[in-house]
């Protein structure tokens, strides 16, 4: 209970940094939003329609500091997060519906496959110690990790699709295909998707390859795991059912979590490959001075990380009853 | 890649088995170190970076801004590397360039690894409350993005400079280090030989600073080498996509000038290569020490090697 | 990244740059065949909003041109008018009432008649909804209204000849029967339009915008293509690695080394031409000292290499400016070369340090220039960050400057924040262009750039002058041309500003941008070419696009 609790208080105060953070950043600056706002609208307005416009964008100059940050903290609560500068008119909740299938696609299946592979890579390479998994593997796979996403991203186009010419080399489908539930849709996106999502795992595998390696070494080391061996059980049984079982449970809650990081993770590999999703939705923000928009996918991005982090500490308590002591 | 830098690594390992210095001297985790051949490498490696940093002008041939060349020349015995879009020597370039990346790696990494020692071991040492708060700090800033709070945060302070990007690599570097140690120090916390401080009636800063921090080298190490690798991608990101100053000479902004000039199609694809050559190289060096570190402080996780 | 301007720029330029050019619409011996599917590369900065709101800044470069329609197309580069919704029109003879004559049998594309209600609506509209008026057109009329059935009077304040170009050329007309019914039309986002042009909206998405032949389209046989793909690109490099794969035929942008980038994938078939269109210039606040000194312009004028900044800044492809202020060679006609040639502005260190010093200005040991009081001449100069192309042309320029002896240093600014600044005056020298568009000819720039009631002082807002350039002379000539039709008068009037331009330097051209511009022909023909410029040929050229969609055929 107590443990709850204290995740509870966990997940409120890190909600709240984030909102508070939000408000706060874009008022540190120099003009901020109003002068973005004048700027771009300089001579084509009459000040009544800049008011309206103010006041769709949440910028209140009529209230005081503590007023405005009530009332933001209102609507962000309500989930109104208003009007994309950039996107005007329209609202920033649906541009974001725009980005989120798209990321949620190509970076959550490619998360997956890094997941699994370097899981088993792991778990296999523990299991025989100097064998080629072991000794080789890991760390080819830790200089790989040691390379920018954008750049191998960037080689990736330059091998794979200008010089071969295999795959595309940018968008999440091609034009002349009608977005609808076909196979000649799905397989168009699956295609388009071939070049990041390789640039993601070679990117990200590393890590779980050495941290499920690690692991596994760990409690092969453990007792039961002796006894399992003393007792003459199979070889396979003990390496997944004893000890993969039990090693896989950190690599688990980094699991969960990266599947939070996921929507931010890949951020430059979407930008690169002009991949439609939100990496690429929050750089067009940054370069547009789209506040608005800018603020809402930051704070997507945390609570989204937040919600996995919260699945996997749950479910870590309720695989290992000794997180539940600890507190 | 990768397996160039294995070959590289075998061949240093077997000289260096051969001409083993004494022991007399070297700490025990240099000497570790050198014993371990992912670890020379990577040791090998920022050693030539050192050397670029500290030397570029008596090792690059020209003037990296100087727009005085023919454009987008292939490598040639004047240019090593040929010429940028903007007339320019990129493997001059290339050379001055190393000073800013390394030290963004290095003033990064000791900054944030200051401010999680700081945090960690004062959370683990005082307990109670501010404990209970550190750490939830600590916490916060762990699950907090990194990636899209440094554009945000970049995007904001514009052309801030070198300052502003290491202080955005440092606000979210910081946190991961901070828990790890918070947990070696309170493993440490009831030690008899900090119980014998504590009766002697020393104050707490001096039983951290004296008596615990000696007892944690390798893992402040290691948790030095995973920020300054943090560093090296997250800088080369920030001033890939033009969120760094595009005056100043370094890898990340050789990219984002690459990418605008488009590089890898408009026939000078080695101005693009290769700075992300060496933005990848340096982050190895930093992930095969810390990976070494791990297989020094963890005996377990040894290599076998097998019987001939 | 540095030359998404034109697209980015949305509600500040609105009406995107023109250069039409004296082009002969010469039929050709065979109609072309109908049929196949065009797609555009324009690096956008932006995933698309679907929405197409002629009114809104942001997208009207998506709207005007094949969906909705101006009244007259105007060729920009000898104003040679084309009607369009528009049959004919004509000035009464103080050149303060307009009159045009609505072209009958057009049909919006739900199959409504369009008439002279429509035009009349669409003038009142954006009146009524001062934000919709993005050329301000009603700074200048005073009425608008419809006589007879298919007549519609224009009145004027006072003589405004050059604002035929906004509001018969820059100004999409809208259905009434759909816009009244919108209770906002400012916000409102117009998803699925409904004009008079040649193409309708298919089923958009962020990532493509198709345009779908319109088979009603009142000029018959018209447009040739069934489809005009127009894909969204957030970044040039795969933008153009898209177009030199010949996936696109149609790109309007920036193509670092084009030769080997985009030609070479194609000899036979991948062209460009890019005709400049408006200057890039150095700003000096002349509020201040020492730019104040008509001498130390000069010899800032002298002082830089502009061939060099157009070779290392630009690749060549955007040429030096002309200090007379006139965009070579697209209006060639106006330019004054006996008087240009007599002031000589080319890059002179000596001459720009002798001016220097009989402006009482002393080198100091460190080889910059200090005024009375020892002050150096060291200045900051402003440019917009990720407009790498002008970074390194700044580069070019400070390495120019420090040989005569003037110190600058660059200093990036967010977009919004520049112009921001520049609007202000809150500048020592800034790099860049107006915010406005030119129009077809020389007069439409200059006047943006010289005319001392567009700007303002320092701290308030200037919708052009940027400099603060106050100058009797100069806003006489500039109002005198606004009220003549006699293009004699006009060239007389023109020089005299090139003068005030080479002797008064209020503001330095460093190189001339230009409508970037490429095609393929493989598959596809009708192109406008540098021999037969019928339209502005960027795809950002609105609504001239219009015209080359309505042009190319497959081949």
């Amino acid at each position: 209970m107590r443990y709850l609790v204290r995740r509870l208080e966990f997940f409120v105060v890190t909600l709240w940094a984030a909102l508070t953070l939000n408000f706060i950043l874009p008022r540190l600056l120099p003009g901020g939003p109003e002068v973005a706002l004048l700027t771009r609208f300089h001579g084509r307005i009459q000040p009544a329609t800049i008011k309206s416009l103010e006041v769709a964008l949440g910028i209140r100059n009529d209230q005081n500091a503590i007023q405005q940050y009530l009332s933001y903290m209102g609507n962000m609560l309500r989930g109104d997060f208003g009007v994309s500068l950039g996107f005007y008119p329209q609202r920033v909740s649906h541009v974001i519906m725009l980005a989120l299938p798209w990321t949620l696609g190509l970076v959550g299946t490619a998360t997956l496959i890094a997941f699994l592979l370097g899981t088993l890579i792991g778990i296999l390479g523990a299991w025989r110690r100097g064998g080629i998994l072991d000794s080789v593997l890991p760390p080819i796979f830790v200089v790989t990790s040691a390379f920018p996403y954008f750049w191998i991203g960037l080689i990736c186009i330059l091998v794979f699709a200008i010089t071969l010419g295999w795959f595309p080399q940018a968008f999440g489908n091609s034009s002349e295909v009608t977005s609808e539930l076909s196979w000649t849709f799905i397989s168009d996106v699956l295609w388009h998707s071939i070049l990041p999502a390789f640039t993601i795992v070679l990117t990200s595998i590393g890590g779980w390859i050495l941290t499920m390696r690690n692991n596994m070494i760990t409690t092969l080391a453990e007792d039961y795991i002796k006894m399992a061996r003393a007792k003459g059980l199979s070889p396979t049984r003990i390496m997944f059912q004893y000890a993969a079982r039990n090693a896989i449970l950190p690599n688990l809650v980094g699991f969960a979590m990266s599947l939070g990081f996921v929507i931010s993770g890949a951020l430059l590999v979407e930008i690169v490959f002009n991949y439609p999703g939100l990496g690429t939705f929050l750089l067009q923000a940054v370069k547009n001075e789209d506040f608005s928009l800018m603020q809402t996918l930051f704070l997507l991005i945390t609570v989204a990380v937040l919600l996995a982090v919260m699945v996997a500490d749950f479910l870590t308590a309720w695989l290992d009853p000794r997180t539940r002591e600890r507190g | 890649m990768g397996l160039d830098v294995r070959l590289v690594a075998d061949q240093s390992a077997i000289q260096a088995e051969a001409a083993r210095p004494e022991a007399g001297g070297l700490h025990i985790v240099g000497r570790a170190l050198l014993g371990n051949r992912k670890a020379l490498a990577g040791v090998i490696i920022l050693g030539i970076f050192l050397v670029l940093a500290i030397i570029p002008g008596m090792l690059a041939p020209y003037d990296p801004h100087a727009q005085i060349f023919a454009q987008t020349l292939g490598p040639s015995r004047e240019h090593l590397l040929g010429t940028t879009g903007n007339g320019q020597d990129i493997f001059s370039q290339l050379i001055w360039g190393t000073r800013e990346s390394l030290a963004i790696a290095i003033i990064a990494g000791l900054l944030a690894t200051g401010i999680s020692l700081l945090i960690g071991v004062s959370s683990a040492y005082l307990g109670g409350l501010s404990d209970h708060v550190l750490s939830l700090v600590t916490d916060v800033f762990l699950v907090i993005p990194t990636l899209p709070l440094m554009i945000v945060l970049a995007a904001y302070a514009r052309n801030g400079g070198l300052a502003v990007l290491i202080s955005v690599i440092v606000v979210t570097g910081w946190s991961y280090g901070a828990r790890q140690l918070r947990s070696q120090a309170l493993s440490l916390r009831n030690r008899e030989f900090l119980d014998a401080a504590r009766v002697r009636g020393e104050r707490s800063g001096y039983v951290i600073v004296f008596e615990i921090l000696p007892t944690m080298t390798s893992l402040i190490v290691a948790n030095f080498l995973g920020v300054a690798l943090y560093a090296v991608l997250a800088a080369a990101g920030l001033q890939f996509i033009g969120l760094g100053n595009p005056s100043d000479m370094s890898w990340g902004t050789m990219l984002f000038w690459a990418q605008n000039n488009g590089a890898l199609n408009a026939g000078s694809p080695l101005w693009a290569i290769v700075p992300g050559l060496c933005i990848g190289l340096l982050g190895a060096a930093f992930a095969l020490l810390n990976y070494a570190f791990d297989e020094i402080t963890n005996p377990a996780l040894r290599p076998v090697r097998r019987r001939r | 990244m540095g030359r998404r301007r034109y697209a980015i720029i949305g509600m500040l330029a609105a009406l995107a740059v023109l250069v039409g050019a004296c082009g002969n619409p010469s039929a050709t011996t065979s109609t072309p065949s109908t049929g196949g599917t065009l797609t555009i590369d324009n690096e956008s900065g932006t995933l698309w909003s679907c929405g197409f709101n002629p009114f809104n800044g942001n997208v009207n470069f998506l709207a005007f041109g094949p969906i909705y329609e101006p009244l007259v197309y105007v060729n920009l580069l000898n104003g040679k008018p084309t009607p369009m919704l528009a049959s004919a029109y004509k000035w009464s003879s103080d050149s303060k009432t307009l009159t045009f004559t609505v072209r009958s049998g057009v049909k919006w594309s739900d199959g409504q008649p369009f008439t002279a209600k429509d035009v009349v609506y669409t003038f009142n509209l954006i009146k009524t909804n001062n934000a919709l008026d993005l050329q301000s057109v009603w700074s200048v009329l005073s009425d608008v209204k419809q006589e007879g059935s298919d007549q519609v009077v224009m009145t004027f304040q006072s003589a405004a000849v050059p604002y035929f170009y906004y509001i018969a050329g820059q100004q999409p007309i809208v259905p009434e029967h759909i816009w009244s019914k919108i209770t906002d039309p400012v916000s409102d986002n117009n998803p699925k339009p409904i004009g008079t042009g040649p193409f309708t909206m298919g089923d958009c998405t962020p990532q493509n915008i198709p345009y779908v032949r319109n088979a009603s389209y009142w000029q018959s046989g018209k447009p040739y293509l069934d489809k005009v793909n127009y894909p969204a690109f957030l970044d040039n490099d795969p933008a153009n690695a898209y177009l030199a794969s010949g996936q696109a035929q149609w790109g309007g942008q920036f193509i670092p080394n084009i030769d080997q980038y985009y030609v070479a994938k194609d000899k036979a078939n991948h062209h460009y031409w890019f005709p400049p269109i408006q200057n890039v210039n150095l700003f000096m606040n002349l509020t201040m000292a020492p730019f104040n000194k008509k001498e130390v312009r000069q010899a800032i004028a002298f002082g830089i290499d502009r061939p060099k900044v157009s070779r290392i800044g630009e690749y060549g492809y955007q040429p030096p400016g002309s200090q007379t202020g006139i965009v070579i060679p697209t209006f060639n006609d106006w330019y004054d070369s006996s008087q240009a040639a007599k002031y000589n502005y080319k890059f002179d260190p000596a001459k720009a340090q002798s001016l220097l010093q009989g402006a009482g200005f002393t080198k100091g040991s460190d080889g910059i220039f200090k005024d009375a009081s020892g002050k150096k001449l060291s200045f900051t100069v402003l440019s917009i960050a990720g407009y790498t192309d002008w970074t390194a042309s700044l580069q070019v320029v400070q390495d120019n400057l420090k040989q005569i002896g003037i110190e600058i240093k660059e200093q990036d600014l967010s977009h919004d924040d520049y112009f921001n600044k520049l609007f202000n005056g809150q500048f020592q020298l800034a790099y860049g262009s107006l915010s406005t568009s030119p129009g077809p000819n020389p007069y439409y720039e200059l006047r943006n750039t010289l005319y001392s009631k567009t700007s303002a002082a320092i701290g308030e807002t200037a919708s052009g002058d940027y400099q603060r350039w106050t100058d009797a002379t100069t806003d006489k000539l500039i109002e005198d041309f606004g009220s003549t039709t006699d293009s004699a008068e006009q060239h007389r009037i023109m020089k005299q500003i090139q003068g005030i331009m080479l002797e008064q330097v209020p503001v330095i051209p460093v190189t001339e941008s230009v409508a970037w511009y490429q095609y393929s022909t493989k598959g596809f023909a009708g192109w406008p070419t540098k021999d037969d410029p019928y339209a502005a040929p960027a795809p950002w050229n609105i609504p001239d696009w219009e015209q080359t969609l309505l042009r190319v055929h497959k081949s």
